[in-house]
């Protein structure tokens, strides 16, 4: 008898997770469709980028030192606005050269007073960021000189005049809008992750009882650790496309206005980690059932169709969930994956509230994973037609 | 020594397989024959664990067998397959390590049989690219790369060509020399015949023979031929004799005991010119079909 051939520790699952992992990686539709991702996510952030650094420059023509005094006071105004912005006067000889000027694309407007009228003309209706400062500055300069004829001043005019805004929300709107688009994009990602990488579980599972492979391998290894390897393998696979995709969304923050939010995210973001993984693997055991019921890769589509749909509405229910209803689905397993992560990033939860969710999901997936491992045994050496669910479950 | 024994699986009302007992010892070569559905491979699955026995046991040298065990087996199932887009090599290296052989090892072990058996330019092609003859090639180094204690095959011969046969009846004879115990099932008689030390022939789920080629055919009825000057005719009215086949001045006829068949000759050599009397060997193909019948 021939002798071992090995020194190597038999580790199946990690073999199998190997295999699912290199497979996929020279996979060029896998390769090609993580690479445009990732450059979409970069033009995002460089057009944002090349937007925000537009320094809003305007010239206005202006025929006499009036008009000229006029554009400098706006000027003043413009700038407690944003400090990068210019508004230029322009001297010109005559009206008519200012709106030559003005259509020959040399300056943006021409502003003239003409019987006691101040006109500002451009080419169509004029920018707000040019009309807006110089018709305040018209404005409050002839209410003061009205004012200072009816013995009063502008001040005593425009007392009690003004009306304050205030957000009775508590939150700045910039804030809003980031953890709009977090909770956005912490569903979405989880949400595509599971699906894309549910499904290829399901279709590599089906591959292998189509191609009969399955028996060698379950010759060779225990299904346990067959199912195992590719749940792993897959979840390695999803994770590591996530953090490289949030990685490149942080470093685009970096670069932009919003960089100031990013301390406020890297808390919820550490959170969505763990929620994330164990929130996947909870799926991964009956996406791999899913594959293991039909026997053809046409019967896919039918048997993966109510977990497909499931999916799909509870992210539209978490989308659309607020207050206490938001509450209550942040500790349901699954929908805690992207809320929860949203809710710490709202700042209303306490430490041992996400502690509780995870652990939920942890109870979940065990028992996903013990529901699913025995659909799959039960499926994977089924080689004809599909296998029902009430089939599925029976027996042993 | 592989030790199947009394193994019955049962498929709702049909009994696929019923109280199948054989061995497999160590170094010998034994194929498994029987008709389409006579329960080959249900009891190759049983043997292998991808299948559980309703009832029986299957031993490995005097124990039990265990998952360990099996894991060091050489399979190759019925219903055949490789991962179809990946390469070649890449998946036999897969198995192999499946089977705990290290991945540096497994390669060279891969690629050198890849090389024997004629497709070492083609070791990064993907399976689906091969023909179904050399995809069936790939499929039997799969089953040896784990350096196998022992192999169970179902049909391993079929599709493949004369010259691939013999090339693969060589790497089987290799195993069987190392001690190597190898069970595979087939319809070639005559391959079977050639190639093995002892035959289990299955029918309708049960064990109708088993013995070695020479022990199957001595089992079987005493048969003689009988070549006369004249017509043979008068062997029908010798007592305790039974006419098989008659054309002529030739009789096949089987006699209920040896000394029947010597009252014929006797007979014979007093009637005229005997040219031949001698016992009729059956062939493999002819025990199978009485046993099967």
């Amino acid at each position: 008898m021939s002798a071992a051939p090995t020194t190597e520790k038999i580790r199946p699952w990690a073999v199998v997770a190997g295999r699912e992992i290199k497979v996929k990686l020279t996979d060029k539709n896998f390769i090609i469709s993580t690479l445009f991702t990732l450059v979409l996510i970069a033009v995002i952030f460089a057009v944002q980028a090349f937007f925000a650094s537009q320094a809003s420059e305007s010239k206005v023509a202006v025929v006499d030192d009036d008009g000229a005094a006029i554009v400098a006071s706006a000027q003043v105004l413009v700038e407690t606005d944003d400090a990068d912005a210019v508004l230029e006067p322009v001297s010109v000889d005559s009206v008519e050269a200012g709106k030559t000027a003005v259509t020959e694309g040399e300056v943006d407007a021409v502003l003239f007073q003409e019987e006691g009228v101040w006109t500002l003309g451009a080419d169509g209706f004029p920018a707000t960021d040019v009309l807006g400062p110089i018709e305040a500055t018209i404005q409050s300069q002839v209410l003061s000189t009205n004012a200072t004829e009816a013995g009063t001043t502008l001040d005593a005019l425009s007392a009690g005049s003004e009306v304050v805004t205030e957000d009775v929300s508590g939150a700045d709107s910039d804030e809003q809008l980031v953890i709009f688009i977090a909770g956005l994009a912490f569903a979405v990602l989880f949400y595509i992750a599971s699906l894309m990488f549910g499904m290829s579980i399901a279709t590599s599972v089906i591959e292998e009882k189509q191609s009969r492979i399955v028996e060698i391998i379950t010759a060779a290894i225990p299904t346990s650790q067959l199912l195992a390897g590719k749940v792993l393998g897959n979840t390695v696979l999803a994770f590591a496309q996530m953090v490289l995709l949030v990685g490149v969304s942080l470093i685009g923050i970096t670069f932009s206005d919003y960089d100031t939010f990013l301390p406020m995210v890297t808390e919820p973001l550490l959170w969505y980690l763990p929620f994330f993984i164990v929130g996947f693997i909870a799926l991964a055991c009956i996406w791999a059932a899913a594959g293991a019921m039909g026997s053809r890769t046409e019967d896919l589509q039918t048997t993966t169709m109510p977990l497909t749909l499931t999916l799909v509405g509870l992210f539209l229910l978490a989308l659309n969930l607020d207050g206490t209803a938001a509450s209550i689905a942040s500790y349901f397993p699954v929908m805690s994956t992207f809320m929860m992560p949203l809710r710490i990033l709202e700042g209303d939860v306490t430490w041992w509230q996400p502690l509780l969710a995870l652990l939920i999901t942890i109870g979940f997936s065990w028992l996903t994973i013990r529901l699913g491992a025995r659909i799959y045994r039960r499926g994977l050496l089924q080689t004809q037609g599909k296998l029902g669910f009430k089939e599925a479950l029976s027996g042993s | 020594m592989l030790d199947v024994n009394g193994i019955t699986r049962t498929y709702g009302e049909h009994r696929a397989v019923d109280n199948v007992t054989f061995d497999v010892p160590e170094g010998h070569m034994v194929g498994f024959v029987g008709a389409n559905g006579a329960g080959k491979t249900t009891t190759m699955r049983m043997i292998m664990g991808v299948l559980a026995p309703d009832d029986g046991q299957v031993f490995w040298q005097g124990e039990p067998i265990t998952p360990a065990a099996r894991a060091r087996f050489g399979y190759m199932p019925e219903e055949r397959g490789l991962y179809p887009k990946q390469p070649v090599l890449d998946q036999l290296v897969f198995l192999a390590r499946l089977h705990g052989v290290d991945a540096g090892a497994a390669k060279a072990r891969a690629t050198d049989l890849l090389e024997r058996f004629g497709l070492g330019e083609r070791t990064s092609e993907k399976v689906e690219k091969l023909s179904l003859g050399n995809q069936q090639r790939a499929q039997i180094i799969a089953s040896v790369l784990g350096d196998p204690l022992a192999l169970i095959l179902d049909e391993p011969f079929s599709g493949l060509d004369p010259a691939a046969v013999d090339q693969m009846s060589e790497l089987l004879r290799e195993h069987t020399a190392r001690g190597v115990p190898v069970l595979f099932s087939s319809h070639q008689l005559d391959l079977v015949d050639r190639l093995c030390d002892s035959i289990v022939v299955l029918h309708q789920g049960k064990v109708v023979a088993r013995g070695t080629s020479r022990e199957l055919r001595q089992a079987g009825p005493l048969r003689y031929r009988v070549v006369l000057g004249g017509d043979a005719g008068w062997v029908r009215a010798v007592s305790d004799v039974e006419v098989i086949d008659l054309d002529g001045n030739t009789a096949i006829f089987q006699p209920g005991d040896e000394q029947s068949a010597q009252r014929v000759l006797a007979e014979a050599v007093q009637r005229g010119t005997v040219s031949d009397f001698s016992p009729v060997i059956p062939t493999l193909s002819e025990i199978y079909r009485e046993v099967s019948a």
